[in-house]
């Protein structure tokens, strides 16, 4: 399971920088949420290797749980992920709003801040 | 109640009673005052107790470590939330000052208490962990403060910070992953205990590295500062003021506690390449501050050359160092937050902040010059301002570690600070030119003024006893260096007899 999970990660790891990379913002808001899962799916592949054991729910059988721990990580990491995601949902929206393109690249076209005053 | 979480408890607190306060008015604006203003007086009575006793421990939930959460407040981290408190109600008074409760956005003080509320938390936690949660709450505060009162161009800028703190934060989540894997606990003092046996393995470097390039992305070290300069100017000059006090400096403070309290201390590789890395941040940042031709930009790259002395003092890595480094955020939160105050009165006056439009402001507001010139030459390093101290003491340590290039780069960056800071005082202060108009008419800028002076008073106060706040740094770095010291303190409450969680 550990091998398979290790390959896993890399492959959404990878997705995630491309889609990140890209110009589309639709792709940059796929790519942070793959990027995000991907992290916990690294803290999830830390409690250890699961074969032979129990999710860890209490009351459940007596047989050896995986380690807990990662899992009430990961529980915060995704609440905290759903927030921030959702502030880059409306902020892109924002952007397209004001801006009228969904482009990365037109939207910072002309980038040059000493102009700014 | 257990006082170290008293930091904590205070501006959360004052921002949910904030939320549901409604409208501004001046109640609510006294109300947050007044709680800022207890936030300082709870900061510097933990200073005073923590100067002389071992750490305050509060284990959250009655949890002992290294099971549960703990808080740990000890000299630095309470020096560090003394100039969060002092900064953030110099701030909420000069926002006062700028703009009446009829036009302030009902939600810039909550998200301002709340943002107080994640750095505080940065300071005081004792476990990586939770200083992920705490980045998560300082960051999302940020965020929506960075996009509260942006302009559609404005909110363009926002975009890149954005993008690259999310990933900042899912590194930081990994690395927590690791060090969890690696060392079977997330608790700071557990970790120390721990990792010290395993010095010479190569998955503790590689955490270190994985660490610092979260880290180093928080504070703007080299390669990773570009998402800085662009997004503090978009900022209204008081929350600018905060955020370029705090936010980066949070950065420092935990490269400070991880690679001195937590990471064994024989990582030498990674020292080197810190302080390296602090070489080219410093030259790179003033290299920046100079192409830029406004007041705020220019201020905003000085931060990253700033940046790049403290964690030269970091990456050089002895006891002297690490107090160089206390010393120097402590002088720099103020000067830098103050200075960017006084950009704000600044453009207020010329209705600008452009350099080649302002000009006249010597000749008709001499107090304000006379804050500015204080500030920028304690910035550049002139003695007896405040700046020259934190300096001289970090070139003493790269003398005897025969670190001369990296010395050569210091003086070389301080030099073009001076420059950077001449160009601002030449064009905005003692240039005269007939088309720029000086609004002393707007009765605010004195009110302004008044607030940065007293931030100013506390500056000098810094550079005159600068023998003093070198006592009190040097005791940090002590404490911050001392592993076993910290591991007793934390191990030795235990969840039995201690004061219950609120």
């Amino acid at each position: 399971m550990q091998i398979e999970t290790a390959l896993l990660i890399g492959v959404l790891f990878a997705c995630a920088t491309y889609l990140i990379l890209q110009n589309s913002f639709v792709k940059i808001l796929f790519g942070f949420i793959v990027l995000s899962n991907a992290a916990n799916l690294v803290l999830l592949s830390m409690s250890g290797a699961p074969d032979g054991r129990e999710a860890p729910i209490a009351g459940q059988g007596a047989g050896p749980m995986v380690d807990p721990l990662p899992q009430a990580l990961i529980l915060t990491a995704i609440v905290i992920g759903f927030g921030v995601t959702a502030y880059l949902v409306v902020l892109l929206y924002r952007l397209f709003l004001d801006q009228k393109t969904t482009n990365a690249a037109e939207l910072y076209a002309d980038q040059d801040t000493s102009e700014h005053t | 109640m257990n006082l170290a979480i008293q930091p904590v408890l205070l501006p959360l607190l004052t921002a949910v009673a904030l939320l549901f306060w409604g409208r501004p008015s001046p109640g609510r604006r006294a109300f947050t005052a007044i709680s800022a203003g207890a936030q300082l007086v709870v900061a510097g009575f933990l200073i005073h107790l923590t100067y002389t006793q071992p750490p305050l421990v509060m284990p959250m939930g009655n949890w002992a470590a290294p099971y549960g959460i703990v808080v740990v407040a000890d000299l630095l981290a309470a020096i560090m939330l003394g100039l969060s408190s002092f900064t953030a109600l110099a701030t909420i008074l000069y926002g006062y000052c700028e703009a009446s409760p009829r036009i302030e956005h009902p939600l810039r003080l909550p998200l301002v208490q709340f943002l107080v509320t994640g750095i505080n938390l940065a300071f005081l936690t004792g476990d990586l962990f939770n200083l992920f949660v705490a980045f998560e709450v300082m960051l999302i505060a940020s965020y929506a403060l960075l996009t509260l009162e942006a302009d559609n161009w404005d909110v363009k800028q926002a975009f890149p910070y954005l993008a690259i703190n999310l990933v900042g934060s899912t590194l930081f989540l990994c690395g927590a992953g690791f060090a969890y894997r690696l060392f079977g606990t997330l608790n700071f003092a557990d970790i120390a205990l721990r990792a010290r046996a395993m010095s010479d393995d190569p998955r503790v470097t590689a955490l270190a590295l994985l660490l610092l390039v979260v880290f180093g992305l928080k504070a703007g070290v080299f390669p990773l500062y570009c998402w800085l300069p662009n997004s503090y100017p978009i900022l209204p000059a008081p929350v600018a003021g905060l955020y370029s006090g705090m936010l980066t400096k949070v950065g420092v403070y935990v490269l400070l506690r991880v690679l001195g309290t937590v990471l064994p201390h024989d990582l030498a590789g990674v020292h080197t390449l810190l302080a390296w890395l602090a070489g080219a941040t410093m030259i790179f940042g003033v290299l920046g501050a100079i192409s830029r031709n406004f007041i705020r930009g220019i201020l905003s790259y000085h931060i990253l050359s700033q940046i790049g002395f403290m964690v030269l003092a970091i990456g050089l890595f002895t006891p002297f160092a690490f107090a160089a480094c206390i010393f120097y955020i402590i002088h720099h939160i103020i000067v830098k937050s103050s200075l960017f105050l006084v950009g704000g009165t600044a453009a207020l006056l010329n209705r600008t902040d452009n350099l080649d439009r302002m000009g006249n402001l010597w000749r008709q507001t001499p107090l304000l010059g006379v804050l500015f010139l204080l500030q920028a030459l304690s910035l550049a390093g002139l003695p007896p301002l405040s700046g020259f101290w934190g300096k001289y003491a970090i070139l003493v340590v790269g003398l005897e570690q025969r670190e001369f290039v990296l010395v050569g780069l210091a003086i070389l960056a301080s030099i073009l600070t001076l420059f950077s800071m001449l160009k601002i005082w030449n064009a905005a202060f003692w240039g005269s030119s007939e088309e720029c108009e000086v609004c002393v008419w707007d009765w605010r800028w004195l009110r302004m003024s008044r607030v940065v002076a007293g931030m100013v008073a506390v500056s000098l106060a810094i550079g005159l006893g600068a023998e003093g706040v070198f006592r009190v740094a040097n005791r940090a770095a002590v404490q911050v260096l001392d592993q076993e010291a910290y591991a007793r303190a934390v191990f030795s409450v235990t969840a039995k007899g201690t004061p219950a969680g609120p």
